[in-house]
């Protein structure tokens, strides 16, 4: 994927915002210069693909319902040109549209009504990714450290053995972390085109590394399910559930 | 589609009094030219209006006569004349109904033996190989008239059926232009208030901080209304179509605590999933928000403190799975355990609020991937909901060598 606006030393990230309605527009404007974002706004999808090649934002925000082209439309010819990171603002009601979209290219979605400090969090995940060509070589989440060199994964220090179908898929969340991965684009990276749609595999995969890595396997904080669309590894997890998490007895009935 | 809007929007219709006909407009962005259907009457889904039948046997007559008078120009070739005389009643056939047409063929018959067959001007038929040219014809014409007249009938109502398909398309488009239209209307303004809220309450202290926290908890609830009344219309639409996929019933459980986690806030959440809990082929999105339905009922009826327990399972013989929520309120009384998912019934014991759509877009949504829902009381009191599901086994993944 082209990578033409990675605008190397500059500080400060850019974030158009493509979203026809006004009101949304001036909450996410707050709520990003709060965060220390420039921001630039586009109402339609037309002057949205103009800021995006004039501007030349690190992030897009893209609204789905645009008024003169379908998101979709908008990310498909952004996506002819650039390499930049797009966070889709969507309705819950269409989830197939959600899928075509981050199928399209965008790399997260965030369903209204939205949460400013989890969208703030999203683009910090996809702006840091932007930044940093060298990729870490041990990587941490909670207690557990990946190795990317030597495939060795620790949790409290100690070894944990994994399959070599296990490491696959966890280099493969570790290395796209922050980031929402299809079922199908890791089924067709690790078993092939043909096993695109064995989501099974995975539900078995994932079930096997949340045993061995996460504290609560049934309340993962670190290798998350996206709901309809794939895995994402939360290597930020902060504690969500605090106060109401679950109790979770582990029961052999 | 979800959000149709002007690019620079007008601020006249959204604050001005009275009605702005901003939904047709809304519509025809998302794509709908005609709003009023007024181009298709109802006539217009009928066959054309037949013409009389006197009109129509003129013309066969007509046609006819012109023929007869054709034949008595080369009376030597009076068998050829059939073939034409057919032609004709082909002919015919494009333009008359099926009684006009039968009587034309029995007229071109009549016509031809009397005015062209040796001897003209009379009945008889003399010649035996003219007796059975004849009498082929005469079968050959009605079976034409016939088909011919058929097929016409089945093309006209072809044609019929393929303009109501195109009206129910149409008015399914408008409806579905309509829903996203609604949607996306109350969905922004919970999305802006939400949004404000949320930002109200970490920068706000003391009593402002409260009110925040109100303005969160009625958005929450407003957003709880809003996905019910519209996760309804879907319903009755016939708009919803499951999209099936394997999941982790661990996965479904934990998002719909996690979804309704505020409302739960005053009860402690138990899971218990069994070991051998077989993946579950449903529509996680729907699944998980009909579980988080029967938990936000769970919560409202169950007395603060207590335990509602999300229990998962197989049963009979492995081939059903079950996923239960259980709760130590009261229980289901009577008059609700008879139809508990029936619209618009609430129990007593609610908390004042809620449209009591809640349990019936669970059972739709469990429903629609093929699972059934079922309703009643514990022995040890408090209520119980489970949801069942089919179980299909996959196929495992390919096995690995070892690590």
């Amino acid at each position: 994927m082209p990578s033409t606006n990675m605008n190397v030393g500059r500080q400060i990230p850019r974030v158009l915002i493509i979203e026809d309605e006004h009101q949304i527009q001036r909450l996410l404007k707050i709520t990003l210069e709060a965060d220390h974002y420039v921001v630039r706004q586009a109402y339609s999808g037309r002057t949205g693909l103009i800021e995006a090649a004039a501007f030349r934002p690190d992030l897009v925000i893209l609204d789905l319902g645009l008024p003169d082209m379908s998101g979709l439309e908008v990310l498909k010819r952004l996506r002819e040109w650039s390499g930049v990171h797009v966070l889709v603002l969507s309705v819950h009601t269409d989830q197939s549209e959600k899928i075509t979209v981050l199928d399209a290219g965008a790399d997260d979605y965030v369903t209204k009504p939205f949460d400013p400090f989890e969208l703030t969090a999203r683009l910090r995940v996809l702006s840091r990714r932007q930044g940093s060509a060298v990729e870490a070589v041990v990587v941490t989440f909670g207690n557990v450290k990946v190795d990317l060199s030597s495939h060795l994964v620790t949790k409290h220090g100690r070894e944990v053995t994994l399959t070599a179908m296990e490491y696959a898929v966890l280099h493969l969340l570790v290395t796209n972390r922050g980031k929402i991965l299809m079922h199908k684009n890791i089924l067709r990276t690790l078993w092939g085109p043909q096993f695109e749609s064995h989501t099974n595999y995975l539900r078995v995969y994932m079930r096997r590394l949340r045993q061995k890595l996460e504290d609560q396997p049934d309340q993962p904080a670190f290798l998350v399910t996206v709901a309809g669309f794939g895995y994402r590894l939360n290597d930020k997890a902060p504690p969500i559930n605090d106060g109401a998490r679950p109790d979770l007895s582990p029961t052999g009935t | 589609m979800t959000g149709p809007g002007p690019t620079s929007r007008p601020p006249a219709p959204r604050r001005g009094g009275g009605w702005t006909p901003a939904l047709p407009a809304a519509l025809m962005r998302a794509g709908i030219d005609r709003f009023a259907m007024s181009s298709s009457t109802p006539e217009k889904l009928d066959r054309p209006i037949p013409r009389p039948l006197s009109r129509q046997l003129l013309e066969a007559g007509l046609v006819i006569a012109a023929l007869t008078a054709l034949a008595s120009l080369a009376p030597r070739d009076y068998r050829a004349f059939s073939l034409i005389y057919l032609l004709g009643l082909v002919a015919l056939s494009l333009r008359l109904d099926r009684t006009a047409l039968l009587a034309a063929a029995i007229l071109s018959a009549v016509a031809w033996d009397f005015f062209v067959i040796p001897p003209r001007f009379s009945f008889t038929i003399l010649d035996v190989d003219d007796m059975a040219m004849f009498g082929a014809y005469v079968v050959v014409a009605l079976v034409t008239s016939g088909l011919t007249a058929r097929i016409r009938q089945q093309g006209e109502h072809l044609g019929a059926a393929r303009e109501r398909a195109g009206l129910l398309a149409e008015a399914d488009r408008l409806h579905r232009a309509l829903f996203e239209s609604v949607s996306h209307e109350l969905k922004t303004p919970v999305t802006v208030l939400r949004t404000a809220g949320l930002a109200l309450r970490q920068a706000a202290t003391g009593p402002q901080a409260a009110l925040a926290e109100e303005i969160c908890e009625a958005t929450d609830r407003m957003d709880h209304v809003v996905g019910n009344l519209l996760d309804q219309a879907r319903l009755e639409s016939g708009m919803l179509v499951p999209l099936l996929d394997w999941c982790d019933a661990r996965d479904l459980i934990a998002a719909a605590g996690a979804a309704v986690q505020r409302e739960l806030g005053r009860h402690r959440l138990v899971v218990e999933v069994a070991a051998d809990m077989p993946l579950l082929r449903v529509d996680s999105p729907l699944l998980e928000q009909a579980l988080g339905n029967l938990l936000l009922n769970a919560a409202m009826y169950a007395p603060a403190g207590t335990a509602i327990t999300v229990r998962a399972g197989i049963e009979g013989a492995g081939r059903r799975a079950f996923i239960a929520v259980e709760d130590e309120g009261p229980g289901l009384p009577e008059a609700i355990r008879a139809k508990p998912f029936q619209k618009f019934r609430r129990g007593t014991a609610a908390n004042p609020g809620g449209l009591g759509l809640g349990l019936s877009i669970v059972q739709g949504f469990v429903a629609a991937q093929g699972g059934t829902v079922e309703a009643g009381n514990r022995p040890e009191g408090g209520a119980r909901f489970t949801v069942f599901l089919p179980v299909i086994r996959p196929e495992a993944p390919p096995a690995e060598a070892g690590p």
